[in-house]
């Protein structure tokens, strides 16, 4: 106790001193937030993109999927449900490997996902987990970007491989294949080519870990292109555990090479297979050797082998048989001669970037594609879906201002949905509806009438869906007389209105604008890009395999904003770095561009967020990432971009791909960058990264949602992020952080009446998405965590009457403590068994109530009010009718139950005393007040008075409606019955003349 | 001069955590709440507590003897519900649909046999128990930063394979209390997911400090709140209450 004392008193010393140390920065994110934690929705049933499946080498029920945006999940149950291990770190991944000699601790990840499309994501390094994935510690490799493979020698932990692929948008000398002898302390490079070349596959030769195979690969994208090939691209081996490598192209096609995959089998060594991308299309495909590599046969060049090398070349041998061999693809492919001849793998999502097979029966397979992990129990013919992985790849998500908003947004490779922000339940599959195909992108609900936009890759449709009517029109800008080519992002730009409902925008080079929802359009400004025409030739991109999808769409629009101050004025941003405005409709434009300090030319306008404070506010973000440039870019301007400010502070990572301006506190403002959300509370000098319940996931798009005020976010690999109710964020100041204790304001809670069937099948082994909460929120700023000595939460009246008492939070920063708005469940009548209906609290009428909270010797107050639903029918003459009778029947449980007590009491001294005749009556009594025989399931007993009365009682107080007349009559009943019931047991009481000497608790006592 | 001393003092004091090994850690959490020495003495614990969702309460009494026998009891409308019971031999628990007891699969009792050499607290004489501590580094609890301890026990075994038993305390860097404790959650609905328990509202008993507020739930979810009414040292129990009931065996 006195050491306690002394050591509470050091301490009390040392913080001024330390905090004088670091003045500024005050508070961190984890101090500041608190409760206040996000929500995922998911959707997980179409799932996501999947890098590289791991199964662990000895024990069948874990495997591991390291996702293309949504971070590492682990499964315990061989596949059936998988759970997330590294949400605070980079979520994009290259690699999972475990070390062969620990692999229940030792775990290595390698971030930066390897299938080079145009919308991956970055990688930051190298991670190693030895505790199973609790913890994880980074093993550097910052620059590398992206990681292929981490190879640990089965025959020594120490000893590992690293393949990086390493940069995709520039050079980099961060590539090829790296060792370390000491676990991963340090490094030694043991393979490079050039800074354009890197590793993109590495193998092992399971019987000599000498043996190693590398191959290197000459790739480049740019936001206008694509390479795929080169004098550089080659497979070497080395013998000496990486110290001298040589080619081994004996039997390889002549010319440049592409992407080269590489694996050797398990059960013989000596048999190689690689998959081929060269200059000839005959001698593109699958390459096989028999003696280690000294030379190399062709066998297959079927289209599921070479298609598209940059995406899928990933071969996977059957650790049992060594001619069982699979190539991933848009099917995927499997072979069992050996790879002469393939058929696909069984109807899954396309696109198959990894398989795994069991390590026991080659049976069970596992397959990663563009949608989530697929498991077969028949050797790859049948697939069935992962159903709880929400890895949902948004770029594009908006919201409505139904009740409970929906959520509209696009998916790389997998269409666009529409989904509630909450649902009987909780948020399932089957809450999600279809509204567009292909790669979707923006969604965008008609402001006023039940009409959604949709589009696919490059405006090739965009669908404007007449909901109630189930009618589709495709309504993109089509070509016009007297104007060029239009060029349209893959992600290509819309935007609605808000002062003319059916007006609706569409940026090609051009701004597009339609005043009847599509049907006829208008351009209204010049070609608002550079109009380079060097970034204008697709149909060349891809290297060595033509890859002209649509994707590498250049000198485009990218963002539209009209303001929702003045729809005159209109804002466009342009993936070559134009952000150009129109004060006047687009008569005349004006591109802003060169106002922006510091931001290199041509850097990606990712989006530009017009204030709804003043007109000639606004705020752009662009995301350099395509020029090999990662860093944050956040501008904002007050006089129509004549001048720009930057808003980022050094505590932002990651590029930036959008912005939210909060409605009522302008120096408010959300950040989504490639590794997570940020809010600033200053208007940018400060920017706090937040974690709860948020992984560092790419943040593609956000909304805030004016009546909830819940702030949405797209994120590529999550799904949809909520954060409810941003609003005490608006509060919080120096001010309000340096008291002790701060409540914030909040909205009147609406009493929730809403019920309803949800079904819930399935929800073993399908993701279920959280909803909101209907409680009655408590939030308070707390300036230190409480730790010791007593904190209490009383709910009362304006009177002071205590209604409830709650278990405050007790963390530094936001708490949030929620109130079911009931007061004490009733004191029920004991009897054999439960009396079901007496769970049943009743409901506080509608009012202002005061939340009391006592800390140590301090007490604080706050009001808050609860209201009635809005929407129910019920006049204040029904409320208070409902409220009396459930209080009336409230107040008959307990008197019921303390009768019941007192009858027990007596009963049990009357059977000592062994009066026969009293407790004969006493009993019978008893048997028609509560149950005394039988159990709480089919055993159970007819109901007695203590289960009509709690059954009836309960029947009203979680009603909606006023009491009906069947219930009234019921309830007088009841009533009669009760009375009756009191009258014979006042008979026996008096027959039971030894009561006095019972010292029986008081009614009052009897209910504390 | 008094404010120069003060100075050194709380440098001294500062330096001292810099440097914080797991075993100092644990030695001060034991000055702090009383002593070890006091703390072995304990013969058992009661607690008289209550579950509190949003304003609903369910009262409680959890039991815990030193010899490793547990008990809660769960009073629904005035009937005494006992789970988690341990008698020195079985785990049982009355089954809610016929009042009647139940024993506990083999494999949960015998994970739960494990731990009865932890009262009254897991880190007592951890290292003759055979126990690994780690200190993982600092980390910011509950918006507290906090010590992070990794505490490795005997291995458990989870559908017939043996696996770690590994959970992570986080102790208040000002107090050297622990304020929250995570660990994987090893089977049933919520397997592979982490539980997290926070503690707080810290308070004295016959010398002793015991934490008198808790939450159990799941990392990143609002977890159940149990307040604590009262902590008797102590109690006296009739061995009866934890005996498997003897007309079900």
């Amino acid at each position: 106790m006195k050491k306690l004392v002394i050591g509470a008193f050091l301490a009390a010393f040392m913080l001024p001193i330390s905090s004088k140390a670091q003045k500024k920065s005050s508070i961190s994110a984890k101090q500041l937030f608190g409760d206040m934690r996000a929500r995922h929705i998911g959707p997980a049933l179409m799932s996501g993109r999947i890098n590289d499946l791991e199964v662990h080498p000895t024990n069948d029920r874990i495997i591991y999927a390291g996702t293309a945006g949504g971070g590492v999940w682990k499964s315990n149950d061989g596949g059936t449900t998988f759970n997330p291990i590294f949400d605070d770190y980079c979520q994009s991944i290259g690699a999972v490997e475990l070390d062969p000699n620990d692999p229940d601790n030792t775990i290595y990840v390698g971030t930066g996902e390897t299938w080079t499309r145009n919308s991956v994501s970055v990688g930051d390094g190298l991670y190693k987990s030895t505790d199973g994935g609790a913890n994880w510690t980074k093993l550097g490799f910052d620059k590398s970007e992206r990681i292929a493979n981490i190879i640990v020698n089965p025959k020594n932990s120490k000893e590992i491989y690293v393949g990086v692929l390493g940069a995709l948008w520039g050079d980099s000398e961060v590539r090829g294949v790296y060792k370390s002898v000491d676990g991963g302390t340090t490094w030694e490079k043991i393979l490079y080519t050039d800074q354009r070349t890197g590793c993109a596959d590495l193998a092992m030769d399971p019987k000599d870990p000498n043996t190693l195979y590398a191959s290197m690969w000459e790739f480049r994208r740019t936001g206008w292109s694509f390479e795929s090939g080169g004098e550089k691209s080659a497979l070497y081996k080395s013998t000496d555990g990486g110290k001298t490598w040589n080619k081994i192209h004996n039997g390889f096609p002549e010319g440049r090479l592409g992407r080269l995959a590489i694996a050797v089998a398990e059960t013989n060594p000596n048999i190689l297979y690689t998959v081929i991308e060269a200059e000839k299309q005959e001698r593109k495909g699958l390459y096989r050797s028999d003696d280690a590599g000294a030379t190399w046969k062709q066998l297959n060049n079927d289209f599921g082998i070479t298609v598209r090398p940059f995406y899928f070349s990933r071969i996977v041998i059957d650790p049992k048989n060594a001619d069982v061999v699979v190539k991933g693809g848009l099917s995927g492919s499997i072979s069992r001669d050996g790879g002469k001849t393939f058929k696909n793998l069984g109807n899954m999502h396309s696109d198959i970037h990894d398989i795994a097979f069991d390590i026991h029966n080659s049976d069970r397979m596992y397959a990663g594609t563009d949608g989530g992990v697929y498991r077969s129990w028949n050797g790859g013919t049948t697939m069935e879906i992962v159903e709880n992985l929400p890895l949902s790849q948004f770029y594009h998500i908006s919201v409505d201002d139904a009740e409970p908003y929906n959520i509209y947004g696009g998916l790389q490779d997998n269409g666009s949905w529409y989904g509630p922000s909450s649902s009987a339940g909780g948020i399932n599959a089957s809450d999600w509806n279809s509204i567009g195909g292909g790669d979707g992108f923006r969604v965008l609900k008609h402001p006023t009438k039940n009409i959604i936009y949709s589009e696919m890759q490059g405006a090739e449709n965009v669908w404007r869906y007449d909901v109630d009517n189930k009618r589709v029109k495709t309504v993109q800008p089509l070509p016009q007389k007297g104007t060029p080519k239009l060029r349209f992002n893959w992600n290509a730009p819309m935007a609605i209105s808000q002062h003319q409902p059916d007006r609706f925008y569409m940026g090609s080079q051009f701004l597009h604008v339609s005043e009847d929802m599509g049907n006829t359009w208008k351009i209204i400004s010049p070609d608002l890009t550079t109009n380079d025409p060097e970034k204008q030739q697709q149909e060349n991109s891809g290297g060595l395999s033509m890859d002209n999808s649509g994707a590498e769409n250049h000198t485009t629009i990218f963002t539209i904003t009209e303001s929702p101050l003045d729809e005159k004025v209109i804002w466009v941003g342009t993936d070559d770095g134009n952000v150009q405005v129109t004060q006047d409709g687009g008569q005349t434009w004006t591109n802003t561009s060169m106002n922006i300090p510091d931001l290199p030319k041509n850097t990606w306008t990712y989006h530009i967020e017009a204030s709804s404070f003043d007109k000639g506010t606004a705020y752009a973000v662009f995301d350099g990432h395509t020029m090999n440039d990662m860093k944050p870019y956040a501008y904002k301007t007050t006089d129509y971009g004549k001048t720009w400010k930057n808003i980022i502070s050094d505590d932002v990572v990651g590029f930036v791909r959008n912005i939210q301006e909060d409605y009522v506190n302008p120096n408010l403002l959300f950040l989504g960058t490639e590794f997570g959300l940020y809010i600033t509370l200053d208007g940018g000098e400060k920017w706090f990264k937040f974690t709860n319940n948020m992984p560092s996931v790419a943040v593609h798009f956000i909304d805030l949602q004016k009546k909830t005020n819940d702030l949405v976010m797209g994120t590529h690999g999550r799904g949809v992020i909520i954060l409810d109710d941003i609003s005490p964020l608006r509060e919080l100041s120096n001010e309000v952080m340096a008291k002790k204790v701060h409540f914030f304001k909040s909205k009147p809670t609406i009493i929730w009446e809403e019920g309803g069937f949800s079904g819930g099948f399935g929800g073993e082994t399908e993701f279920v998405g959280a909803n909101p909460s209907r409680a009655a929120q408590i939030k308070y700023f707390l300036k230190k965590r409480h730790t010791f000595g007593k904190m209490i939460m009383q709910i009362q009246d304006m009177n002071g009457n205590v209604i409830s008492t709650l278990s405050p939070g007790k963390s530094k920063g936001i708490n949030v403590v929620n109130w079911g708005y009931t007061m004490k469940q009733p004191k029920v009548a004991k009897g054999k068994t439960f009396s079901f209906g007496g769970f049943t609290a009743p409901k506080v009428p509608a009012g202002t109530y005061k939340v009391v909270l006592k800390k140590g010797r301090d007490t604080y107050e706050h009001t808050f009010e609860v209201v009635y639903d809005p929407k129910s029918s019920l006049t204040s003459a029904d409320r208070k009718f409902k409220h009396d009778t459930t209080m009336k029947m409230y107040d008959m449980t307990q008197e019921l139950a303390y009768m019941v007590y007192e009858l027990d009491a007596i009963l049990e001294e009357a059977t000592k005393l062994k009066k026969k005749k009293l407790v004969k009556g006493l009993n019978a009594l008893k048997e028609t007040l509560v149950i005394t025989t039988g159990d709480n399931y089919v055993g159970s007993a007819e109901p007695q008075l203590r289960e009509k009365m709690a059954d009836l009682y309960s029947k009203i107080a979680s009603g909606y409606d006023k009491p009906s007349n069947a219930e009234l009559e019921s309830l007088s009943i009841i009533e009669d019955r009760f009375a009756n019931a009191k009258k014979e047991y006042q008979k026996l009481k008096k027959k039971a003349r030894f009561k006095d000497k019972l010292s029986l608790k008081t009614f009052e006592e009897f209910l504390k | 001069m008094k404010k120069i001393l003060l100075f050194i003092i709380a440098a001294v004091a500062s330096i001292s955590i810099q440097g914080q090994t797991a075993d100092e850690i644990i030695a001060t959490y034991f000055e702090n709440i009383g002593g070890l020495e006091n703390l072995k003495k304990v013969k058992g614990i009661k607690m008289t507590a209550e579950v509190n969702q949003q304003g609903m309460k369910i009262p409680i009494e959890i039991y815990q003897m030193a010899d490793g026998r547990q008990m809660t009891v769960v009073n629904f409308q005035g009937k005494q519900i006992k789970q988690g019971v341990y008698d020195g031999k079985d785990l049982w628990s009355i089954n809610f649909m016929t009042m009647q007891a139940e024993k506990s699969d083999a494999e949960a009792t015998a994970n739960f046999k494990l731990d009865t050499n932890d009262f009254p607290d897991p880190f007592v004489d951890y290292k003759s128990k055979g126990y690994k501590v780690e200190l993982m580094g600092k980390e910011t609890m509950d918006g507290a930063e906090t010590f992070k301890i990794k505490l490795t026990k005997e291995p458990i075994t989870v559908d017939g394979k043996k696996e770690e038993s590994v959970s992570f305390y986080f102790f208040d860097t000002e107090n050297f209390v622990p304020i929250a404790v995570q660990s994987e959650i090893k089977s049933g609905p919520a397997k592979g997911m982490v539980s997290q328990s926070t503690m707080s509202d810290y308070d004295e008993v016959n010398g002793l400090y015991f934490p008198f507020s808790m939450t159990q739930g799941v990392k990143g979810q609002p977890g159940t709140p149990i307040t604590i009414k009262k902590i008797e040292l102590n109690p006296t129990v009739d061995d009866k209450e934890f005996a498997f009931p003897e007309d079900k065996k």
